[in-house]
């Protein structure tokens, strides 16, 4: 018989980081499966999460697949699953399926110029994707990341983001203004307008809320960018992770199996309900 | 393999399945529903249709698909629950209800197998039962490529010719059941086979409600998807939900964990149906909800089995039973809102 797709493995947290505290806390867990690890995923894939008592959730992986020896999450405190994540601690145990969806297609976009543009915890599914071309820079173009959150202490990954701007273009923001912001005050759309990014040899990745998308992928049609450059992620109520509970489509696509990633030549063909 | 049973030895046949759990119609006050049979006797196919169609048997309402607990040293421990694998047999099975069935193996199967539904599937055997006469006022399975005497997705189909009854096997399964009790069987003769002719015609004219032209609809509702249509048509929804929990297509389910006790944990995990007419079925924690109003969720409920469903498996998710128009406790018609939108603008 086949693996049962609806069976979680069990996994430990092993670390436990407090990225955003506050009203709209965030935390970053890291996991190690207590058995065997042959748990393999493309970059942009998601987990279905279980706390056993509370139920699931789908969480897009933000470590890198070439990080073999535990898997990153990070998890703004929002639902039942959520908080209850965010009141674990080291050692707890959780539960992980998956992984599910299709992934970004980053072995098409070798030589190209990469734009991440993430929006708050919307940086969570870009880590990956941006951590693995990082690993493989020789093999990319130029890479550069724009991100922007509502305040200072709301981004996600302040001392990564210091490291990496040693090795890549960071261009942060913060909506309002603050003492000692050195950076862009604005919406993230705004900062993408504002920094010009080329569309020759490019591709963009956008995450965030629905509505900075929106407005990122109206920043970048003005900069001349084609549809298919522009990539996103959806998501989606979900409860199976397998395309079959029926709640997370768009049209007849479900974003569980057949996102969470889409370019927008892909997503503006579908009927816009998301 | 074709066969014909007399009435009288039907109960006999009954009998001799009795390795099987059998379930068929049975009433309860006033209504028809499916109902695991103890004793042979209570086997009744004079039945109008059921008030829920026999997807019940093969994809439960509630099932628990695994168990957590953790033990006295903190162990989390998890267990995977599946079916129990006895072979069943559902008799009195309508053709429309038997369509359903393929319908839902395809959502089942697919990339990922569903072992739930399959555990179940595998071994169940599906015996129709002809509509001579249709069951509701409302049947329409004409118009959705069924018929009143549609062997899809049955094994057996049994029509009924007076005294006695027609039975065709369809499939291995189906020739399994006749083979055990072989005696009790009668080949048909050229007045049975003329006589199963004549019903079947007969019954297909008394189908009385129908879909214009189905042909254009995909097509048609592609274009109406921001039409205003939705929000005129949906207006008196009271979201009850009803015309999904009764169809024999629908298969949207949610999960859940049940805690027994929260300290040493103990609880399960339960996957019950769930219901598109529902405002949280895609909320968002956030709040966000991509189907807010009753207009997109009338909208998808309509969109799933008339396009969707038809551009992702090629078949209408729709087999015509007419439990959605009976039961709707406003009038809300899905045969009239199709005729509306192939009229729609034009």
């Amino acid at each position: 018989m086949e693996h049962n797709a609806y069976i979680p493995r069990l996994a430990k947290i092993i670390q436990i980081k407090e990225e955003v505290s506050g009203a709209r806390p965030i935390k970053t867990f890291r996991t190690q499966f207590l058995n065997k690890n042959d748990f393999a995923f493309h970059c942009g894939q998601c987990t279905m999460l279980s706390v056993f008592g509370k139920g699931e959730s789908m969480i897009s992986i933000s470590s890198p697949p070439l990080i073999k020896d535990y898997l990153q999450f990070s998890i703004l405190k929002m639902g039942r699953v959520t908080s209850a994540l965010h009141e674990m601690e080291v050692g707890d145990k959780i539960g992980i399926r998956g992984p599910y969806g299709n992934g970004f297609p980053i072995e098409d976009w070798k030589g190209k110029n990469l734009i991440f543009i993430g929006g708050g915890i919307g940086l969570a599914p870009i880590w990956s994707v941006l951590q693995t071309a990082l690993g493989k820079k020789q093999e990319y173009g130029e890479l550069k990341l724009i991100y922007g959150a509502r305040t200072s202490k709301d981004l996600v990954f302040k001392e990564e983001l210091k490291e990496l701007k040693k090795k890549m273009i960071v261009h942060l923001s913060i909506d309002v203004e603050e003492p000692e912001w050195e950076e862009f005050i604005g919406f993230v759309p705004q900062n993408v307008t504002d920094k010009k990014p080329s569309p020759k040899n490019a591709i963009t990745i956008t995450c965030g809320p629905p509505i900075m998308i929106k407005f990122v992928i109206q920043a970048l049609k003005d900069l001349e960018f084609e549809d298919a450059q522009i990539y996103t992620t959806v998501e989606n109520k979900m409860k199976c992770g397998i395309g079959k509970c029926g709640r997370c489509n768009i049209g007849m696509h479900y974003v569980c199996k057949d996102g969470p990633v889409y370019s927008w030549a892909e997503l503006k063909k579908l009927p816009q309900e998301y | 393999m074709k066969k014909i049973l007399r009435k009288k030895s039907f109960l006999q046949w009954v009998k001799r399945l009795e390795s099987y759990k059998i379930y068929a119609p049975m009433k309860d006050d006033d209504f028809w529903n499916f109902a695991l049979i103890n004793n042979p006797k209570d086997l009744n196919l004079n039945h109008s249709n059921t008030v829920l169609s026999p997807k019940k048997i093969i994809f439960p309402q509630r099932e628990v698909i695994l168990e957590f607990s953790t033990s006295n040293d903190s162990e989390l421990e998890v267990k995977e629950i599946l079916p129990e694998e006895k072979a069943s047999i559902i008799f009195g099975v309508r053709p429309c209800d038997a369509r359903a069935i393929p319908l839902m193996d395809k959502v089942f199967g697919g990339d990922f197998t569903d072992p739930y539904y399959w555990k179940r599937r595998d071994k169940t055997i599906l015996v129709g039962l002809s509509c001579n006469t249709p069951p509701s006022s409302n049947c329409f399975c004409l118009s959705v490529e069924g018929s009143p005497h549609s062997k899809e997705g049955l094994d057996i189909l049994m029509t009924d010719l007076g005294d006695k009854y027609y039975v065709e096997s369809l499939t291995k399964k189906g020739d399994q059941l006749i083979n055990l009790a072989k005696n009790l069987f009668e080949e048909p003769n050229a007045k049975d086979n003329k006589d199963l002719e004549n019903i079947h015609k007969d019954s297909e004219k008394k189908i009385k409600r129908q879909i214009q032209d189905i042909k254009n609809i995909p097509a048609k509702l592609k274009e109406m998807f921001e039409s205003p249509f939705w929000d005129e048509e949906s207006l008196s929804c009271l979201r009850c939900g009803i015309c999904t929990y009764l169809c024999p297509t629908c298969h949207c389910f949610d999960i859940n964990d049940e805690i027994i006790s929260s300290s040493p944990l103990k609880g399960k995990r339960v996957r019950t149906w769930d219901n598109c007419q529902f405002p949280d079925f895609t909320m968002h924690s956030s709040g966000h909800n991509p189907r807010s109003d009753r207009a997109s969720r009338l909208r998808q409920r309509i969109l799933h089995k008339f396009q969707y469903f038809i551009e992702q498996y090629q078949n209408y998710q729709c087999t015509g039973c007419g439990r959605c128009i009976s039961k709707c406790p406003v009038g809300i018609d899905i045969i009239e809102v199709l005729n509306k939108v192939e009229n729609y603008g034009t």
